[in-house]
């Protein structure tokens, strides 16, 4: 009898050893005649038990982790084939409590299938979001979408419904769709990890985007810092292609999409949206002033709908399930589910997929279990390099997108990193001025000029040069940072700085 | 650079029908759609501070300087970027704007030289101004932080510098380099803090930069710097003029300290460049004041005689006592003149005046006969008028271009630009040319089809277009049958149908597929509006006029004549070569194309001119010279035009200036004629004398005399004065009387006058009653000839074959950097570029010849040889072989034919056969021209130590 | 003037409108281009080489040309 057996081929299992497991656990089982057949699954986002293997047993499949080559005489001693005891054992995948505790909606596939298995993706549910959608007409697909009040999950939190609503409306002889996935936040790896693991879903999503708005062509700008990922989307498309779910005959219907995969080059600033149209275009990755939108003019001048990766791929379940379905979770005017990501110092990282609306502190310890350290979490930064560093007293705060912003922090991509009481706060400002230092496109003066003044500022508050004035040139400089830049970059960066010098002012008075 | 004194609207003007009604400041204004905030905001009065906005260019909104804000909208919008939308109200001036405003000029300061005082861009630099306007009073970060103040100064560009230390990054060089001149030379290096604007990885005398100037035009700062104002200081006024470069008459501003000019400008007005220049124009005008003019007038005996500078008195009435005794000995016909198209109309006038009235003949004739003699025959007989149908803003509406026999980058650079603009938004193009010129491939810009036809074949290809067109059912019957001759069309429809006019049957003729020229008939057929340009490549054949007659029909046969985007559009060469044919300068043509043989014109004429007048045509050039050589030929008065260097058969031209006893030169420099001469006149530059120039789209602008003229008289007053020494005195106190005279005598010009040129900027002529604003698309509604005439236009091969002796055809042309024969060119730095003519060839055929690049090969047809070094190219197809003509000493034209266009006699410059060969030495001619040279040089005055 | 030059650039002429089908006005073409183009000394040449008999290889329209608008041709100044 043959047992299969899952290791992940997630980059953060890769990185931790799974390609060694994966080929160790073969030659084991030769050597032991044991029949085994080997999945390289997705993650089911539990970083810290990677790699996590499983086994598929009568009972359902047993998880171990993390397991390294060391571990695996053990393990076979065990009898880890039939579920056997063993300290590493974890019991049934889907009760551990972590991931028992989230609401999988758009990973909800992703660690149990195999990613580029057509056939697995079809069993679990895959294609029934666009079989639905080809049956409607594209204001329909559009109206669903409004209904479901999905809102854009790259940072912005722009509802999708009503820019697809735009391209829908906006004539043009071609218009295309534009996938961000330069997931470059610092802490956030969703995009990723949903590529890796179900990549089939995001170009389900993209088609049903296509679908709606009237495009035939999609671009997915993939950032070159995720080989993995580029592998397994390349296959992907191909074997979408291969199997007619892209192409000029979607699925049967007649209908045409089809899907080509770009990679950056390495730059922060090409995760701006009309910074990565440009450098879709072949040109170099400068913000465009908006008016016009995107939507109106974007890709090659025609009507584009720009989502990012999580945004896309929540659509398919959006249409198999209906718009009232997903608009179910969430609070208020943030409907749906959010992928956090839980990373720097906090004992189980990973990722979190819950209804919009939890609180910091329930991710922090009910999920996160407080620092590696042990030591008391001081400052936690949401929203990736240019999100706000909050302070213990605002873990209470629910992450939707109104309350954070009311309070002047900002949700964003969903990235949460975590500092226990030794962090500099100063330090966290000085980096994220040279963060923007480094990053800026050079196009605007406050951005280009102002941050790496921003550092030098901070350098000499930090020699406590005429601290008290250089604090307020800072201010002054973060006010025009926010209020003159021409994109998100330079007009972000004062939220870093700003929350540590408002919350951890003591970090800003000793030399 | 940037000038405070003209207005800047901060983004381009919008040509929208719809309009948007929106308040600022208070101010209510109605703009067309699409227009900026910051335009709306200067058209009502309010100025915006701004530095990386400018009118010339798409907005871009880096600099943050011109936030506003706007009423119901979140934040400060950038006004440049912000389209008006009806009922807005904003606001340019708050508490929270100026500060916003400051502190971002204080972000620019912390990384600026502070050296104003002795910046070169001093009292017109942007920057400086916007510091003023804000209110900038301190600098709070210091001057000690990260900056370029280190960077290194780029000289290398001979008319400009590159100072990256005053570089604010605004982008406007780069993005004029692209929007405006589409050459792509600039980007912006590194990022962020470390962006800096770079001409590729090299200098920018080694880049792909151009030297339009484009990029020192945009600049807000001193960082693009004319060398010239770097050394002169600011000006202190400055006048519209019109360039004395080529055809397309691009306006300037002359920028003046006193007498002197410190800097050429493109005038933002100029309606045939609207603020664009080349390298010529922009920079090189030096050649005005240089050491070489003369300065005094010269006479001699004998061309083996020592000169003696004389008074102005003596020269003129020495050249008129000529004149007389020649007159007597072989009679009136025995003498005639060349008018200059480098000169003003007015003084073109004035010489064929003088011609017709005062040596009492019609022997007068201009260098258009070398150049567009048959545009004006073939375009006449056709369409009805000799000139081009259309303005040069036609081809923004045009969906397709066949480009013919030009090679506008090099020729006519600030049209070209417009025209790639053109093409970048999606412009189809068909280049027909032997040589794969730059337009075929450039960046952002390909040619769908590059039909690379053997010389002399232009007449084959456009018959097998046309045959497509007619066989394949392309052809716009319900225009032709509405405004077309259809007893000629359907003579002509006969002929072209015949097979052996189809692209197949004419293959072996024209060396272009079959299946290529189908193709690029079919796109031409199909858009809505189809334009063709043409050069000297159409008219430098033996068949030039059949050709321009082809291109006619073609237009007619798609039904592309008579509204914007279409028409038939001859590149002019010269400044004013449209205008000195329009004057009167042909044999058989009074001003105004009207045959001498007219009586009624004739009466007008001999009625205003007081005397009677000859019906009988003149001789055109190439005929002086074979009557010179006769010995029925004798003088000749030549204005501003240089006939032993341009024209073809130099070692015949030679001998025909030899035969004569008295040639008259009139020029700025002492030229190859000149050392045939027995009379020397100085002549004036543009910037010398007041007067207009005509370009190729029939554009009348005014010259103006910024200085005095360097040897006392313009050349009108010249010609006036030898007039009266002939007995016929002109009593003209100004070149705008000369005008008026023309005016009452042309009916095309009767609504032009000074007072209105004045007021409009330039005139499209025709201008009269029925166009008293001028005429920027001709043949509207109705052909000037009435109905459109098909002419039939039998391929005929020229009778220059290659043989096995002279195996390869020789084409030339001409290169960006230099102009025509080079005698203003070659006295700036604009020899940088070309400092000599070179030979292009094909590996193979060099290969074949064991020719290496750059060695020096000879050259040799039928009527000569000379030497020159080879530069081996795959620009040239196999079996032709391209040279310029600008330096004489590499005698371009010793080796071209006497052929010429049967029509016209217009020499047939671009086919002559040739064989090439290796170890090139100095041939015969060019050691005779040295050693001649060095004798003419002994006979001059010698110059003041 | 160089008569075998005239005489090519006459043949030339004649060559274009050769094309023309009616054969009066294809003469006719020929010689209202040479009057209105030629200088009288041309085609004073021209017809004195013609008097001299034989074409001096003149084509056979040229010829016509010459033959049937002589009277046109001669020159009326110089």
């Amino acid at each position: 009898m043959t047992t299969t057996i899952y290791v992940p081929r997630d980059s953060a299992a890769l990185s931790v050893g799974a390609d060694d497991v994966a080929a160790l656990l073969a030659q084991h089982a030769k050597a032991q005649q044991l029949e085994v057949r080997i999945v390289r699954n997705g993650s089911h986002g539990m970083l810290w038990l990677e790699p996590l293997v499983e086994v598929a047993t009568a009972q359902g499949r047993i998880a171990y982790g993390p397991v390294t080559p060391a571990d695996l005489p053990a393990l076979f001693a065990a009898n880890f084939l039939q579920g056997g005891a063993h300290p590493l054992r974890l019991g049934k995948t889907k009760e551990i409590p972590y991931f028992a505790q989230q609401t999988r909606l758009t990973f909800a596939r992703c660690g149990i299938t195999d990613p580029l298995c057509t056939d697995d993706y079809v069993a679990h549910g895959g294609l029934a979001g666009l079989q639905k959608a080809l049956l409607q007409k594209p204001a329909e697909i559009v109206a669903v979408l409004v209904q479901s009040g999905l809102r854009g999950r790259g940072g912005a939190g722009f509802p999708a419904g009503i820019k697809w609503r735009t391209v829908l409306g906006a004539p043009a002889d071609q218009k295309y769709i534009a996938c961000n996935a330069d997931e470059g936040d610092s802490g956030t790896f969703s995009d990723r990890m949903l590529i890796e693991g179900d990549p089939y879903m995001l170009l389900e999503g993209m088609t049903i985007a296509g679908l709606a708005v009237g495009a035939t062509e999609g671009y997915i700008y993939l950032r070159s810092e995720y080989p993995d990922a580029r592998t397994v989307l390349s296959e992907a498309i191909t074997r979408a292609r291969a199997k007619g779910w892209l192409g000029n005959n979607v699925l049967g219907s007649g209908k045409q999409f089809e899907v080509f995969l770009r990679i950056g080059a390495g730059s922060y600033i090409c995760g701006e949206e009309t910074a990565m149209l440009e450098s879709l275009e072949g040109k170099r990755g400068m913000v465009r002033p908006k008016p016009p939108l995107p939507a109106i003019a974007g890709l090659f001048g025609k009507p584009t709908v720009i989502n990012n990766v999580m945004t896309l791929a929540a659509v398919p379940c959006i249409l198999a399930q209906g718009g009232d379905h997903y608009a179910s979770f969430g609070v208020g005017r943030s409907k749906g589910t959010l992928p956090f990501q839980l990373a720097g110092n906090i004992k189980h990282g990973g990722l979190v997929e819950v209804p919009l609306g939890i609180t910091l502190r329930a991710l922090l310890y009910d999920f996160g279990g407080g620092t590696i350290t042990g030591r008391p979490i001081r400052a936690v930064q949401v929203g990736g390099p240019l999100g706000a560093y909050l302070p213990a007293s605002k873990f209470d705060l629910p992450l939707d997108y109104e309350a954070f912003a009311a309070a002047g922090f900002m949700v964003g991509h969903g990235g949460i990193v975590v500092f226990d009481d030794s962090v500099d706060m100063q330090a966290m400002a000085r980096y994220a001025m040279e963060f923007c230092a480094i990053e800026s496109c050079g196009k605007c003066t406050p951005c280009r000029i102002g941050s790496t003044r921003g550092v030098e500022v901070i350098d000499k508050i930090a020699r406590g040069h005429r601290r008290e004035q250089n604090v307020q040139l800072l201010r002054d400089l973060c006010d025009t940072l926010a209020n003159a830049s021409l994109c998100a970059m330079g007009g972000l960066t004062p939220m870093p700085v700003l929350s540590a010098l408002d919350y951890f002012p003591e970090d800003f008075t000793k030399n | 650079m940037y000038s405070n004194k003209v207005l800047d609207n901060g983004t381009p003007a919008r040509t929208s029908t719809k309009t948007v009604a929106l308040q600022i400041d208070g101010v209510q204004i109605t703009v067309p759609e699409g227009t900026s905030v910051m335009r709306a905001a200067t058209d009502a009065g309010v100025k915006v501070p701004k530095l990386c906005a400018t009118d010339s260019l798409e907005a871009f909104g880096s600099c943050r300087l011109c936030l506003v804000e706007i009423e119901g909208r979140r934040g400060y919008p950038a006004s440049c970027t912000t389209p008006c939308e009806p009922g807005m109200k904003v606001k340019t001036q708050s508490k929270k704007l100026a500060t916003l405003r400051r502190s971002t000029m204080e972000l620019y300061i912390s990384d600026h030289p502070l050296d104003c005082l002795t910046c070169p861009a001093n009292g017109n630099c942007e920057l400086q101004d916007m510091a003023g306007v804000v209110g900038l009073r301190d600098v709070r970060y210091g001057y000690d932080g990260e900056n370029h103040l280190q960077a290194e100064k780029d000289t290398s560009n001979p008319y400009f510098t590159f100072d990256p230390t005053k570089c604010i990054v605004c982008s406007r060089c780069v993005r004029a380099c692209e929007e405006i001149q589409g050459t792509f030379a600039l980007t912006v290096e590194g990022r962020g803090f470390g962006s800096k604007i770079a001409p590729g990885p090299t200098d920018f005398l080694s880049s792909e930069c151009v030297s339009c100037g484009a990029c020192v035009q945009a600049c807000p700062t001193a960082t693009l710097m004319e060398k010239t104002i770097a050394d002169a200081g600011q000006p202190d006024h400055s006048v519209v003029t019109t360039c004395a470069y080529c055809g397309v008459g691009c306006s300037f501003r002359a920028e003046m300290k006193g007498n002197e000019v410190v800097r050429m400008v493109p005038n933002k007005d100029g309606k045939a460049n609207h603020g664009h220049s080349c390298v010529k124009g922009r920079f090189a005008w030096g050649y005005a004041t240089h050491p070489d003019r003369v300065k005094k007038p010269m006479i001699r005996r004998q061309i083996t005689d020592p000169w003696r500078e004389v008074s102005w008195e003596e020269a003129i009435g020495y050249a008129a006592s000529e004149i007389k005794r020649i007159q007597a000995k072989y009679g009136r016909g025995s003498v005639g003149g060349i008018t200059s198209s480098r000169c003003t109309n007015e003084e073109t006038y004035l010489v064929q005046k003088l011609v017709r009235a005062a040596f009492g003949n019609n022997n007068v004739d201009t260098c258009a006969r070398v150049c567009h003699s048959p545009t004006g025959y073939g375009l006449r007989q056709t369409l009805g008028e000799s000139a081009g149908t259309q303005d040069f803003d036609s081809v923004d509406e045009t969906d397709c271009v066949i480009l013919i026999g030009a090679n506008p980058t090099d020729g006519h650079p600030v049209f070209a630009s417009r025209m790639k603009q053109r093409l970048r938004q999606g412009a189809g193009l068909i280049v027909i040319d032997p040589r794969r010129i730059d337009i075929v491939r450039m960046p952002h810009v390909e040619a769908n089809f590059h039909l690379q036809l053997k010389p002399g074949a232009n007449v084959a290809v456009l018959n097998a277009i046309a045959h497509v067109i007619a066989t394949e059912n392309l052809a716009k019957l319900d225009y032709i049958t509405a405004r077309c001759d259809l007893a000629e069309f359907a003579k002509w429809d006969a002929f072209i149908r015949l097979p052996k006019n189809s692209p197949e049957a004419l293959e072996a003729e024209t060396g272009v597929p079959a299946v290529q020229i189908r193709g690029a008939a079919r796109l031409f057929a199909s858009v809505p509006n189809g334009s063709i340009y043409y050069g000297l490549g159409v008219t430098e054949h033996s068949q030039g006029s059949t050709t321009v007659m082809a291109i006619a029909n073609l237009a007619m046969l798609t039904g592309n004549l008579g509204r914007k985007g279409v028409g038939v559009n001859p590149l002019r060469g010269q400044n004013n070569v449209q205008g000195s044919c329009d004057m009167g300068s042909f044999p058989h043509e009074f001003p105004g194309y009207r045959h001498v043989s007219d009586p009624t014109v004739r009466e007008l004429f001999s009625t205003s001119w007081g005397v009677p007048l000859d019906g009988e045509p003149g001789l055109r050039i190439p005929n002086m010279f074979d009557a010179a050589i006769d010995g029925s030929f004798k003088a000749l008065y030549v204005q501003g035009e240089d006939i032993a260097q341009s024209d073809p058969d130099t070692k015949h031209v030679l001998r025909a200036l030899e035969a004569m006893e008295c040639i008259i030169v009139q020029d700025i420099f002492f030229n190859e004629t000149a050392k045939y001469a027995h009379v020397i006149l100085p002549g004036s530059s543009f910037l010398e004398k007041d007067g207009t120039f005509t370009n190729a789209e029939r554009r009348i602008s005014r010259v103006r005399k910024v200085m005095p003229p360097l040897a006392g008289l313009a050349d009108w007053e010249a010609t006036m004065a030898f007039a009266k020494a002939l007995g016929y005195p002109m009593h003209y106190t100004h070149p705008e009387q000369i005008m008026a005279e023309i005016a009452s005598l042309t009916p095309t010009f009767a609504g032009v006058s000074y007072d209105k040129i004045e007021r409009l900027g330039s005139i499209q002529w025709p201008c009269n009653d029925k166009a008293p604003n001028g005429t920027p698309v001709m043949h509207e509604g109705q052909f000037v000839r009435g109905k459109g005439r098909f002419m039939v236009t039998e391929y005929i091969a020229t009778e220059e074959r290659t043989s096995r002796r002279f195996p390869l055809i020789l084409t030339t042309g001409r290169i960006l950097s230099q102009y025509n024969v080079g005698a203003q060119t070659r006295r700036t730095q604009n020899a940088t570029w070309h400092d000599a003519d070179v030979l292009e060839i094909h590996p193979h055929d060099a290969e074949q010849r064991g020719i290496k690049d750059g060695e020096f090969v000879a050259l040799q047809s039928r009527k000569g040889d000379t030497a020159l070094r080879a530069v081996v190219t795959e620009r040239m197809q196999p079996g032709v072989v391209y040279t310029t003509f600008h330096h004489p000493e590499s005698g371009a034209n010793v080796v071209t034919t006497e052929n010429s266009d049967w029509a016209t006699n217009c020499p047939e410059y671009k086919v002559t056969a040739v064989q090439v060969t290796p170890n090139g030495k100095p041939s015969k001619w060019q050691q005779e021209f040295a050693s001649f040279e060095g004798v003419q040089d002994s006979l001059l005055p010698k110059k003041d130590a | 003037m160089d008569g075998s030059k005239l005489v090519k650039m006459a043949n030339q002429i004649a060559a274009f409108f050769a094309a023309e089908q009616d054969r009066k006005v294809a003469v006719e073409n020929v010689a209202g281009h040479l009057k209105r183009f030629w200088d009288p000394r041309m085609r004073r040449e021209f017809l004195a080489l013609f008097d001299t008999g034989g074409d001096h290889g003149m084509s056979e329209l040229v010829v016509a040309a010459l033959k049937t608008h002589r009277a046109t041709l001669e020159p009326t100044s110089q």
